[in-house]
């Protein structure tokens, strides 16, 4: 059959106008119709979710010593689908990581199933070195690049380094991962406290890649930067902070406690200028890491304060006006019966002055008498004793203080001289500001301010005033008796500073059998709590030793704590620039240290 | 046919000619624009990344250093560097170190107070 020009060419044309419909058909199928499903999958296979990491504020001290920091490590990641000759980059590899080239081929050549092959294939994805420092990654950049070896790329982590050491280590804390998260968080210490200000947050870029791994630039799409973290700093002052830390060690190595624990505050503001305790532990290697070293003695142990507590009461009756520095008050010979109470110095009667100053218990327990359960208790919370300081440190405790109608008959009579009541270290120290500053309970304060990268301030942490505790009269009164009590005649001769003025308490309190209830008499947690200078405190300084092994009848405040104070005293003042107090004090001795600073003796 | 009428009727479209031409060309050079453009983009962006990586590495490089500076200033090592007598400090002993206080108002005389060392007990 014959068909006619036309119609042949009608019908190529037919066929042809059939076979472009039918292409065209696929191809609005294709571009259209199943558009978000190719989507997907080209950004599965070549798009990319790149993070973009941030970095964690650091931590420095008042002068902006830096106390933790980050150091930039990299984690060196293979793609085992692009390694072309494993031996020779494994050998690179194995060279330049300090890693044997047999282990290190047997990480490289890691295979895994792909679900889209349906078959196992070389990884492309293998962790061959974590924490790879900087220097050593710039080197091995340099080996690949000279050997033209592809499939090793670096992503970027960052190690938590703490320059000091063990030094501050109970405030700054430690990072750790919890609750299964990816990322490290603030575990302890100010890295817990300040986690919302530390915290980074990480960035991200939408990018494709090649089949060989390089980024398509001009393909960017989606980008968020990272959020870099607050840098904290705190009110410590490192200068301070070492003195405190070498005379603590000292007091351990000479006195070898169960624990020991100094805070060195300033009075007017409540800033934390140091803080340390011991047992400690090491920020920078945490294997040996313990509950009982790694305790912020400071604010998550209770002790009973002992005599240093006789300052709220004494403070207490002369804020009342009940009684003057001078009324004489009979002290029973040294045992008052009722209530089986001892003085270690029996006297007929003494001043109010004078009760503080032997540190008389049948004295304070007659003050307190007259006082009354109900304002004693009053002064007892006023003084900041039963409630958390608020101080940014995690685990702190509110210690123990039971109200009046959970009293005994003599409760009145033992919780003046810091019996039957509980109080963290630092609740002692905040008691002590009290009575330097001239009445005010200051809130502790550990943090001074968060600022961004560009030392923009985002966050302050002001002095904060709590409330007015007891008259300016009455702390001036308790700071004369004080005064008293370091020198000749008081408790704590040993906690004097040449050339300065020192108020200060003692404190010896009995420790007792958790399980028998019943007291430890050879054990004995030993207090000094003073500020210097005392007509105007720079600082008041806590030192608590914890079952000091001495010789029998010399495991008291004044002899164990009084002279760690008064070697901290002596260099921080000399450290701080403190002008020598003008006037000696009537009564005071004058003391001199050896030529080795070891021993203070009398001149 | 007169020759003049040929003329007429075979005339060369020289014009359409060249607008095809022209057309043409500007065709290609878009063409070839387009490529050369598409070229300087991803030479761009080469150029972007590599330099990216290369501010990269320097902010850890830089970061490494602080880490290091920090290090090597911290009041620990310095105190150890101290103590092992590195860095040729002598400590001065308390019995050499003079505490001048303020100006004494007794006396009236603008003269420093005696030294802490010196004082005597009365």
């Amino acid at each position: 059959m014959i068909r006619a020009p036309r119609t042949r060419a009608l019908i190529a044309c037919s066929g042809l106008a059939c076979c472009f419909t039918a292409f065209s058909a696929r191809l609005v199928h294709v571009q259209v119709m199943q558009h978000d499903a190719y989507l997907a999958k080209a950004r599965e296979n070549h798009g990319v979710r790149q993070v973009i990491a941030g970095r964690r504020g650091s931590i420095t001290d008042i002068h902006g010593e830096a106390l933790a920091q980050n150091e930039p490590v990299k984690t060196v990641v293979v793609d085992a689908g692009l390694v072309k000759d494993p031996g020779l980059l494994a050998d690179v590899l194995a060279k330049t990581l300090g890693v044997s080239k047999p282990q290190m081929l047997e990480r490289m050549t890691r295979e895994t199933w792909s679900a889209a092959q349906k078959k196992t294939v070389r990884s492309p994805y293998i962790v061959v070195q974590k924490e790879v420092p900087q220097n050593v990654v710039e080197t091995l950049t340099a080996q690949l690049a000279a050997g033209k070896l592809r499939g090793v790329s670096f992503e970027q982590s960052a190690n938590r380094i703490y320059p000091n050491g063990p030094m501050l280590c109970h405030v700054l804390g430690f990072l750790g991962f919890t609750n299964g998260k990816s990322e490290s968080e603030g575990v302890d210490g100010v890295e817990r406290s300040m986690e919302p200000f530390l915290r980074s947050h990480a960035g991200f870029r939408c990018i494709e890649i090649t089949r060989t791994g390089h980024e398509v630039v001009p393909y960017r799409g989606e980008h968020h930067e990272a959020r870099n973290g607050g840098n904290v700093r705190l009110t410590i002052d490192m200068g301070l902070q070492n003195i405190v830390e070498q005379e603590l060690d000292a007091a351990v190595k000479q006195f070898r406690p169960r624990g020991a624990t100094v805070i060195m505050m300033h009075p007017k503001t409540g800033e934390i200028l140091a803080l340390a305790n011991r047992p400690y532990f090491n920020l920078n290697a945490l294997e040996g890491l313990t509950d009982e070293n790694r305790r912020n003695r400071a604010v998550t142990d209770q002790v009973e304060p002992g005599s240093t507590f006789k300052i709220v009461t004494t403070a207490a009756v002369l804020s009342e006006k009940l009684v003057t520095p001078e009324t004489f008050f009979e002290v029973e010979n040294g045992y008052y019966e009722w209530c089986r109470l001892k003085d270690d110095h029996p006297y007929a009667e003494l001043t109010v002055n004078d009760i503080l100053v032997h540190s008389s218990n049948i004295g304070v327990a007659k003050l307190a008498m007259r006082l009354g359960d109900q304002k004693f208790f009053e002064y007892i919370h006023r003084f900041g004793f039963g409630e958390q300081t608020g101080v940014a440190l995690p685990g702190e405790i509110k210690g123990v203080i039971h109200p009046p109608h959970l009293w005994s008959k003599i409760s009145i009579t033992r919780m003046p001289m810091g019996q039957e009541v509980a109080a963290t270290p630092l609740q002692v120290a905040t008691a002590m500001c009290v009575i330097a500053n001239g009445g005010t309970l200051m809130m502790p304060q550990i943090i001074h301010e968060v600022t961004d990268d560009s030392g923009a301030v985002v966050a302050a942490f002001p002095p904060r005033e709590v409330r007015r505790v007891v008259s300016k009269k009455a702390t001036e009164q308790v700071r004369k008796a004080l005064m008293e009590v370091v020198s000749k005649k008081g408790t704590a001769r040993l906690a004097q500073v040449l050339g300065y003025d020192v108020a200060g308490k003692t404190g010896t309190a009995q420790k007792y059998d958790p399980v028998t209830r019943q007291p430890l008499h050879d054990k004995h947690v030993c207090s000094f709590v003073g500020y210097m200078p005392a007509e105007d405190p720079a600082f008041v300084v806590l030192v608590l030793i914890d079952e000091a092994q001495t010789k029998r009848g010399q495991d008291v405040g004044g002899m164990v704590a009084a002279p760690v104070f008064s070697r901290i005293g002596e260099r921080a003042a000399r450290y701080l620039g403190l002008t020598p107090t003008p006037e000696e004090p009537e009564g005071s001795v004058v003391a001199k240290r050896n030529k080795d600073g070891s021993d203070l003796r009398e001149q | 046919m007169p020759d003049n009428r040929r003329r007429n009727a075979n005339t060369v479209p020289v014009v359409t000619f060249l607008t095809y031409a022209v057309a043409g060309l500007s065709a290609c050079v878009a063409g070839l624009g387009f490529v050369w453009c598409k070229n300087q983009m991803y030479a761009t962006g080469t150029q972007i990344k590599k330099l990216e990586s290369e501010l990269v590495q320097l902010r850890s490089r830089n970061e490494a250093t602080r880490t290091n500076i920090a290090k090597l200033t911290s009041t620990a090592e310095l105190q150890k560097r101290f103590t092992s007598g590195w860095i040729k400090l002598v400590t001065i002993s308390g019995d050499r170190i003079v505490l001048v206080s303020s100006l004494a108002k007794t006396g009236g005389a603008a003269e420093l107070r005696a030294v802490a060392n010196e004082r005597k007990q009365p």
